[in-house]
């Protein structure tokens, strides 16, 4: 039995209701100011300020249990380890042999069409935190935020292929929705052919969905699926996935197909934010600040 | 209204606190659909607990945390939390007399309405969860509503 000691003995509530009123249409008028005229940006990022320590708090167990299992990793562990890495790296600088003579034959080649290259400039590595946002909404926390300069609507990738990307941005924190959320749309195409069209959500981390490809669509499952860098939110080129099934039903003007993202998206620990390089034309819809220089001459200086 | 040194806000406080961190702990996949509503579960009890401790304005807050938290439209949360918590005060005279398993019901009711406010704001404000594991979520907390109204009150007589 739940013990109430009623500690409220007069058991007075002097105008519940009128506080209720008061509160609801406090609440009521948030949730119209934020979806209609979206000026609080700077209320919630402040707000998310506040929220760090808590989210902090809950994450750390979960970092210091991952520092402790890698900091008692045995001696062989480390020297299997050191293997694979080492047979990965011999691997991929063979394959970048190619690379350098490759990527100045495409820059010759887009010179003769006069397009320019969207390759993407610098980039900073953010870290997953440990949190559970909205169970229903396929969204994760990365401890990088607005100090970095990160941008509400920029392309996240990981190690495999294209993540998502930006949804929300706090000073310290941003959210980032996953291409597998159901709310998300990238704009691809099948790397095979060229072939045009939508990678849509499904809200399940292991599959998309490209709805809007015609029956007679040349699509085969194993295609891969790029980045078509229309609408200019995404960088060109990257992998979003390869197709799984193809569905087509003759009754149906629309096949069902269904990609395998590339990005390991249930499993990724580190997501790299990155900025396409200003085309000389076009100044980029956000330009990054000054600090995002900074900052990703660090991330840079990392990496080389 | 005159202070009383009867109410103490600290238990009130460091519930709602720990009940926050648990709403955002991480959790397997398949449990995480079964992640009872901590915080409103713990609002519920102090709304029929001791009204004057945190009332509205504690739910109104806790609903503000959990907005910013979650990322969602903001004051989601908020107005679920109050108008949920205005109901439990209005009827918490008759709760505490209720027997266990009458209060089982009427915190699955009230849970119940709570994710119906999210499920309504959330399709007026155009992200519609087309997903039915929000409707388990009130029955895990009426389930658990013995367990955590016994710790809260085992906290709350200390």
């Amino acid at each position: 039995m739940v013990a109430f000691r009623n500690t409220d003995p007069s058991g007075r509530t002097t105008g519940l209701l009128l506080r209720c009123v008061l509160y609801s249409l406090l609440a009521l008028g948030l949730i119209i100011v934020d979806k209609r005229y979206d000026r609080l940006g700077e209320i919630r990022r402040v707000l998310s300020v506040v929220a760090y320590p808590v989210q902090i708090a809950v994450a750390s167990p979960f970092e210091g249990w991952d520092w402790f299992r890698e900091s008692v990793t045995t001696r062989d562990a480390l020297r299997a380890d050191k293997a694979r890495l080492e047979s990965e790296l011999r691997l991929a600088q063979f394959r970048l042999q190619r690379y350098a003579a490759l990527e100045s034959e495409s820059e010759r080649l887009r010179e003769l069409r006069e397009s320019t290259a969207d390759v993407t400039d610098h980039f900073v590595i953010g870290k997953i935190m440990h949190l559970d946002l909205d169970a229903f909404r396929e969204r994760v926390l990365v401890d990088k935020g607005a100090r970095d300069g990160i941008y509400v609507g920029q392309a996240v990738l990981d190690a495999g292929g294209v993540f998502g990307q930006v949804a929300r941005v706090g000073q310290l924190t941003s959210e980032v929705i996953l291409v597998s959320d159901a709310a998300h749309a990238i704009p691809v195409q099948i790397n095979r052919n060229g072939l045009r069209t939508i990678a849509v959500g499904t809200g399940d981390t292991s599959r998309l969905k490209l709805p809007y490809l015609p029956t007679s669509a040349d699509a085969v499952v194993g295609d891969l699926v790029l980045t078509s860098g229309l609408g200019g939110g995404f960088p060109a080129g990257y992998p979003v996935g390869t197709i799984a099934e193809v569905r087509r039903d003759p009754s149906q003007s629309l096949a069902d197909v269904e990609v395998k993202p590339a990005a390991a998206l249930d499993s990724a620990r580190e997501l790299m934010f990155v900025w396409l390089k200003p085309r000389p034309d076009e100044l980029p819809p956000l330009p990054p600040p000054k600090a995002t220089a900074a900052a990703a001459k660090a991330a840079g200086g990392d990496e080389k | 209204m005159m202070r009383d040194s009867r109410i103490r806000r600290l238990p009130v406080l460091l519930s709602a606190l720990v009940a926050l961190a648990l709403a955002v702990l991480p959790l397997p996949a398949e449990l995480e659909s079964l992640r009872p509503d901590f915080l409103v579960v713990v609002v519920l009890y102090w709304s029929i607990e001791s009204p004057r401790a945190g009332g509205l304005s504690l739910a109104f807050f806790a609903g503000l945390a959990l907005d910013v938290i979650n990322g969602v439209v903001l004051g989601q949360h908020a107005l679920a939390l109050t108008l949920i918590s205005a109901w439990a005060t209005h009827l918490r005279l008759r709760i505490r007399v209720f027997s266990m398993l009458t209060q089982c019901l009427t915190i699955f009711a009230l849970l119940t309405a709570y994710q119906f406010v999210l499920f309504w704001i959330d399709g007026a404000t155009g992200n519609p969860v087309t997903n039915f594991s929000r409707w388990l979520a009130p029955v895990i907390g009426a389930l658990l509503w013995p367990l955590l109204g016994g710790v809260l009150g085992k906290l709350h007589e200390r």
